[in-house]
């Protein structure tokens, strides 16, 4: 086994594409997009998945083909006694420039769509970050938040109207949390002291999906999470309706002990 | 061999008597060299240490809420051998610092930093030995605060980021800032004076442009901790300050835990991850530049060729640091920071990876038509380059924002940093313990075993840290001690299995290179002055130099990379060595 | 250990000066950067916050830092002095220049000290969970007076008939406070949805502890720190009176804690935890370099100075002078601005 480290270092390469392509075969990848905007992310993230993958394949597979071929047990010829190349130099300076340049550019528009132009709607809810829990105001009949008709929920079961622009208004009360739907392919630190927002859509008319906390906030991170639901217009306000008249009917209850 | 030896000035001097007590010799030694094998073997223990807290949090995800075997007894029998959350969140917090502040900053600029620079550039010691000890002596408290911060409440649970207002609320964190300080005044006394030493201090004839890579990494290195580290001290004393007197800096307004309002605020939360990132980008840098140093000189030896693009090489180490200032942003894509800086801090982080790949494609042309010798250490550090590519290229996925905002804080980001650190970095270090060795011991480490030892860790490693990047593929969330409560991640169980039982293979793994390591000290067969028949100014000083370092004046003719030169008629050509003109006609030792 | 010592070595410094004073410029370098850091967060800090307080607030006196800043620039020059004296071989006359500044860093530590206790006598500096000074006027406020008070009131009260007049006077104060705060708290109560309680509370606050610069009082208004209203009734009560002096000056009216010194009742400046948590951490950095340097030299005068130890001395004094350099750009940062 003249060549066994070469060979060794071909299985890098080797597994490491073979992984990659086969993971999603076993459902090890993107969890399910339910967004609208997700797909541009995805789509991102493979681009730079070929492109690296190339990159990848092509400087592991250089450093097993020198390591084979310039092997000192095998290799009978002299070194070649160079310092370098100032061409080779400028090559590889210049082509990786204006890959980056490229990925740099391409990726200013998802970018400013995810997190720069905030559409010019009212807010659909107010998610508050606690430990170790999201609670969720909605603005109630009214439409207009921080009004005494809001609906608060603080068992992290949101709802959401499916198909529609939605645009949250997020906060934190104590620490710091962050507002990760996997599925949609969003995620917001919230920091105490700060207003944050973030807008989405769901292409599904119905969907439940995971609300992470992504963010370390205490002991009790791990167990931060939420469900948002989905659903058509109708629906979410017939559940939204409900809500409130829980809320009024509790509200009655305390008042008269 | 030729009659030409690099050994040619061997002679004489012999056994070193030493005058002054064991205390003055090994403990309280102003030696470099002495000081560097104690920043060794103190980053040794940390790291087994740290090794052992990262099995803790692999158990745990591994076998969520299970009695723990072995180590669940030892640590947490309190608990029945299980991990609490609040555990695990200790655990990861204090693997990830005790791996950064103990381990790897220490063992790249304390040990390798210490024992390197004077030999390679030919002086008797550093330029301030007393300095010097102490800031090795700085690091000692710095345990101290560390280690007793286990055992203060439920222990440092806000990561190794120490984010507030989360981590104002937890008792432990003062010890764990003090343990912070300290290491930064120890790093800071190390870099002015690793500063000094390169600019003033080396041999006639070692110009800046025949310094090894080694020292040219280590000299960008300590620039890096001069200018970064003091913003990181001044934010660790406002965060103790915030923690002990009351003052507010990080407390946004209004802000209360456990049932106080705190300092009434007017504080931004944001500003310490601006000045901790400030610092933290760099100190990535901190944690891969001596590494790289090291990894180029060992490749150039073992290739027996030239360092391809000496020139390049350097530029792009000034390149990263220079750039590494200005990146610090693309930890904080989604942490609420105006997304306009988000962009810039994109572009900047982009371009960072320009020297990088200018480094790795300088590897790769110094093995291409070489007579490579798979050696252990050579080993090593080519599983650093194709380590560092992995690594690298992940990076590339997060420095894109909107990629970023999925994979933020999920295992994709472990898997990268693993890879630059473990992979990277760590094995780096192992070739370069192995390839020092040597140097320092005067024996040789067994090289069956030391192979032995590479392949196990690299096979290993990757199958610990590859399949990472899968996890985060799918949105798995670091820092959870049980994700598998969301539905999202429940069939990654498995698949996490896996990683652990890897990593408890691995780090068994390392009871070889520990067996060989203590062996070898004492019964490795005697190296000579160059038993790998390098160029460097180090290998020719007796194994292990003597105090003062060289027994003749060094006097320095050529560049570190003269290997498989016409010139002469071996397959290397030392530095010191005279050239032919300058040479007496028959040159075997007088 | 010179036996086992190799050869002496010789090098090729690349630049033309000492190893001590190469290592004492990258020193001050890396001081250059935590100066940055702290420096910077006062600035993001001062400019991100909501409402700052005017200098006299707070009780910045501008003579007496400028004096300070004069002190410093001597210091400085006397430094310089006794280089000069130590590379002419005068050890005795570079003594006597470093006694001097010696001496006048001792003043500056002076001033700052009589500076800090001035402000710790108004309670103003941060403490832990919540120091005396608060930055609104709100109910957490209103809780701590009326804590305040009460826990004057009780060790007054349990006296019984032992009680001298000067209790009583003060349990008189105490009660009379105590009214305005009742009142205050009932607006709040009952009108949670009115400015009402927060204007009267906010009036006792200035009552207590009144502003220095109605600038900063119409500053913070707009910033929405304190009620808009309070703006009117604050510019009211600055009417001239009937002999026609007093015109919005505020320095010139006494606050219910300084007419009674013994009360310490908590007190409002809009900024202030935030401003006391900066300048204590940027003065108090800064003293503690000045502190080393005087113990620098306080050592160096056990020593004689003569030429070789020439660039000793310049050494400590590049780091006065880096420690001088930082006060300059403290004091307009601080005091000016
Ligand atoms: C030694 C340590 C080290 C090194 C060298 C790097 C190198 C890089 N890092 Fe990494 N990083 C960390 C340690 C390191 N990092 C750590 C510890 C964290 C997490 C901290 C925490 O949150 O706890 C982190 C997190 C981190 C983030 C934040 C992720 C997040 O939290 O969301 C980002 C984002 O941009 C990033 C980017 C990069 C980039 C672009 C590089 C570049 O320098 C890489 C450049 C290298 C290459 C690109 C490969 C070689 C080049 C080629 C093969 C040529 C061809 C390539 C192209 C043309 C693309 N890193
Ligand atoms: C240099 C840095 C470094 C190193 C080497 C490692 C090594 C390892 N890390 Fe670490 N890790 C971090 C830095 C590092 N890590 C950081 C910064 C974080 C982020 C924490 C945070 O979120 O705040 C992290 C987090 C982290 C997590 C995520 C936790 C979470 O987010 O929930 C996991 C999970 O698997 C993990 C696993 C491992 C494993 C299995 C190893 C293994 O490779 C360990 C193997 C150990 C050894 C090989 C040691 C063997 C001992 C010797 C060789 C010494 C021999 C002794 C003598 C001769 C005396 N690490
Ligand atoms: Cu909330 Cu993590
Ligand atoms: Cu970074």
């Amino acid at each position: 086994m003249k060549h066994f480290w070469a060979l060794l270092f071909l299985l890098v390469p080797i597994f490491g594409v073979l992984t990659f392509v086969l993971a999603p075969y076993y459902n090890h990848s993107f969890p399910r997009d339910i967004s609208e905007n997700g797909r541009v992310i995805d789509q991102l993230f493979y681009f730079i998945l070929y492109l690296t993958g190339v990159l990848f394949v092509a400087t592991e597979g250089a450093l097993f083909y020198f390591m084979w071929k310039y092997n000192g047990r095998t290799n009978r010829e002299p070194v070649k006694y160079s310092h370098g190349s100032h061409t080779l130099e400028v090559v590889w300076t210049i082509l990786p420039a204006v890959t980056l340049l490229f990925i740099a550019i391409y990726q200013m528009n998802a970018w400013a769509d995810a997190k720069m132009r905030k559409p010019d709607i009212p807010v659909t809810a107010e998610i508050t970050g606690r430990q170790f829990n999201w609670d969720v105001r909605y603005p109630g009949p009214d439409g207009i938040l921080h009004t005494p008709d809001d609906i608060i929920l603080v068992d992290g079961e949101i709802h959401f109207p499916a198909g529609e622009e939605i645009l949250l208004s997020i906060k934190a009360a104590d620490v710091l949390h962050s507002f990760f739907l996997p599925n949609i392919r969003m995620k917001q630190d919230v920091v105490p002291g700060m207003q944050q927002y973030m807008w989405f859509k769901c292409r599904e008319s119905k969907a439940e999906v995971d609300i992470v906390c992504a963010e370390l906030c205490g002991w009790g991170h791990y167990k931060m999470s939420g469900r948002a639901t989905f659903e058509p217009r109708s629906e979410f306000n017939a559940w939204l309706a409900k809500k409130s008249a829980e809320q009024q009917a509790h509200r009655i209850t305390q008042a008269t002990p | 061999m030729s009659t030409i030896t690099a050994d040619s000035h061997a002679h004489a001097h012999g056994e070193h008597a030493h005058v002054g007590s064991f205390l003055s010799t090994y403990v309280f030694s102003r030696d470099h060299k002495v000081i560097g094998i104690q920043f060794l073997f103190s980053t040794l223990v940390w790291f087994f240490i740290g090794g052992l807290l990262a099995l803790g949090v692999r158990w745990q995800l591994a076998y969520p809420w299970s009695d723990m075997p072995i180590l669940g007894k030892l640590l947490f029998s309190a608990q029945g051998g299980q991990i609490a959350p609040e555990t695990y969140t200790m655990l990861f917090t204090m693997h990830a610092s005790v791996m950064i502040f103990l381990v790897i900053i220490p063992i790249l600029a304390g040990a390798f930093g210490n024992f390197l620079i004077p030999l390679m550039i030919g002086a008797d010691d550093m330029a301030f030995p007393t300095l010097n000890m102490l800031s090795y002596w700085f690091m000692w408290p710095a345990f101290a605060a560390f280690g007793a911060s286990f055992f203060i409440g439920t222990g440092p649970m806000s990561g190794w980021t120490s984010y507030p207002p989360l981590s104002l609320t937890i008792e432990a964190q003062k010890f764990w800032l003090v343990g912070l300080t300290c290491v930064g005044v120890s790093s800071m006394m190390g870099s002015v004076n690793y500063l000094t030493t390169i600019i003033q201090m080396r041999a006639p004839g070692m110009t800046m442009f025949r310094l090894p890579m080694t020292i040219w990494a280590m000299f960008i290195t300590a620039v890096l901790q001069a200018f970064a580290l003091p913003v990181l001290t001044a934010a660790g004393f406002m965060q103790l300050a915030d923690l002990t007197l009351g003052t507010g800096f990080f407390i946004p307004e209004g802000w209360s835990a456990n049932n106080t309002l705190h300092a009434a605020g007017g504080g931004q939360p944001l500003l310490w991850q601006h000045l901790f990132w400030f610092y933290s980008h760099p100190a990535v840098y901190i944690m891969i530049l001596p590494a790289m140093g090291m990894v180029s000189d060992i490749i150039a030896c073992f290739a027996r060729k030239p360092l391809f693009g000496y020139k390049p090489m350097v530029y792009s180490i000034a390149g990263i640091a220079g750039l590494g200032f200005i990146v610090w942003g693309h930890h904080m894509f989604v942490s609420g920071m105006s997304p306009v800086l988000g962009m810039t801090f994109m572009v900047a982080t982009m371009f960072i990876a320009l020297p990088s790949a200018i480094k790795v494609f300088n590897w790769l042309g110094t093995i291409w038509g070489a007579k490579i010798q798979f050696t252990t250490p050579m080993l090593f550090a080519l599983s650093f380059v194709a380590m560092f590519i992995i690594g690298g290229l992940s990076g590339i996925f997060m420095a894109a924002t909107p990629v970023d905002i999925f994979i933020h804080d999920t295992y994709f980001i472990v898997a990268h940093f693993h890879y630059v650190l473990f992979a990277g970095t760590a094995m780096g270090v192992f070739g370069a313990i192995y390839f020092w060795f040597p140097k320092m011991f005067g024996r040789m480490m067994n090289e069956e075993w030391g192979k032995v030892h590479f392949f196990l860790t690299f096979v290993f490693l990757n199958c610990v840290f590859y399949p990472m990047h899968i996890l985060g593929w799918v949105g798995f969330p670091r820092r959870l001690a049980d994700p598998y409560h969301y539905e999202t991640f429940r069939h990654l169980l498995a698949l996490n299995q896996f990683i652990t039982w890897c990593a408890i293979l691995m780090v068994a793994s390392q009871i070889i290179f520990a067996i060989n390591f203590f062996y070898s000290i004492f019964f490795g067969p005697v190296a000579g002055r160059n038993p790998w028949h390098s160029n460097t100014l180090e290998w020719q000083a007796p194994s292990p130099p003597g105090h003062g370092n060289f027994d003749f004046q060094p006097v320095i003719y050529r560049g570190p990379y003269e290997y498989g030169s016409p010139e002469v008629d071996i397959d290397y050509y030392p530095q010191t060595m005279p050239p032919p003109q300058n040479r007496p006609a028959a040159v075997p030792a007088h | 250990m010179s036996d086992s010592h190799g050869p002496r070595l010789s090098y090729q410094p690349a630049l033309p000066i000492p190893n001590g004073k190469t290592c004492l410029w990258l020193f001050l370098s890396t001081e250059i950067m935590f100066f940055a850091g702290l420096i910077g967060t006062y600035i993001v800090l001062r400019f991100g916050a909501v409402a700052w307080p005017a200098p006299h607030d707070v009780l910045l006196s501008e003579p007496l830092g400028a004096f300070n800043t004069f002190v410093l620039i001597c210091s400085s020059v006397t430094v310089v002095l006794a280089f000069e004296a130590a590379k002419m071989n005068q050890s005795g006359k570079a003594k006597g220049y470093i006694t001097l500044t010696l001496l006048l860093g001792c003043v500056f530590l002076g001033v700052k000290m009589y500076e800090y206790s001035h402000k710790f006598e108004h309670g103003i500096y941060p403490v832990k969970p919540h120091g005396m000074v608060y930055d609104k006027a709100d109910v957490y406020y209103s809780a701590a007076v009326r804590k305040r008070l009460n826990d004057l009131k009780t060790p007054l009260t349990a006296k019984g008939p032992n009680a001298t007049e000067d209790d009583k006077a003060r349990i008189l104060v105490i009660d009379e406070v105590m009214k305005k705060v009742d009142a205050a708290e009932t607006a709040v109560r009952n009108q949670p949805d009115s400015p009402e309680g927060v204007i009267k509370l906010t009036e006792l606050a200035y009552e207590i502890y009144p502003p220095h610069d109605q600038g900063t009082v119409i500053q913070a208004a707009e910033a929405g720190a304190i009620p808009p209203a309070i703006v009117v009734k604050y510019a009211a009560y600055e009417q001239p009176t009937a002999d026609g002096k007093s015109e919005g000056k505020g320095e010139e009216r006494e606050g219910i804690n300084e007419k009674n010194p013994w009360l310490r009742l908590p007190i409002m400046i809009p900024g202030g935890p935030m401003w006391a948590s900066t300048y204590f951490l940027l003065t108090g950095f800064h003293a503690i370099h000045v502190i080393v340097g005087l113990i620098a030299f306080a050592l160096m005068l056990f020593t004689t100075l003569d030429r070789s130890r020439a660039t000793l001395v310049e050494n400590v004094g590049l780091y006065w002078h880096f420690v001088d350099l930082v006060w300059i750009f403290l004091f307009p940062l601080l005091y000016l601005f």
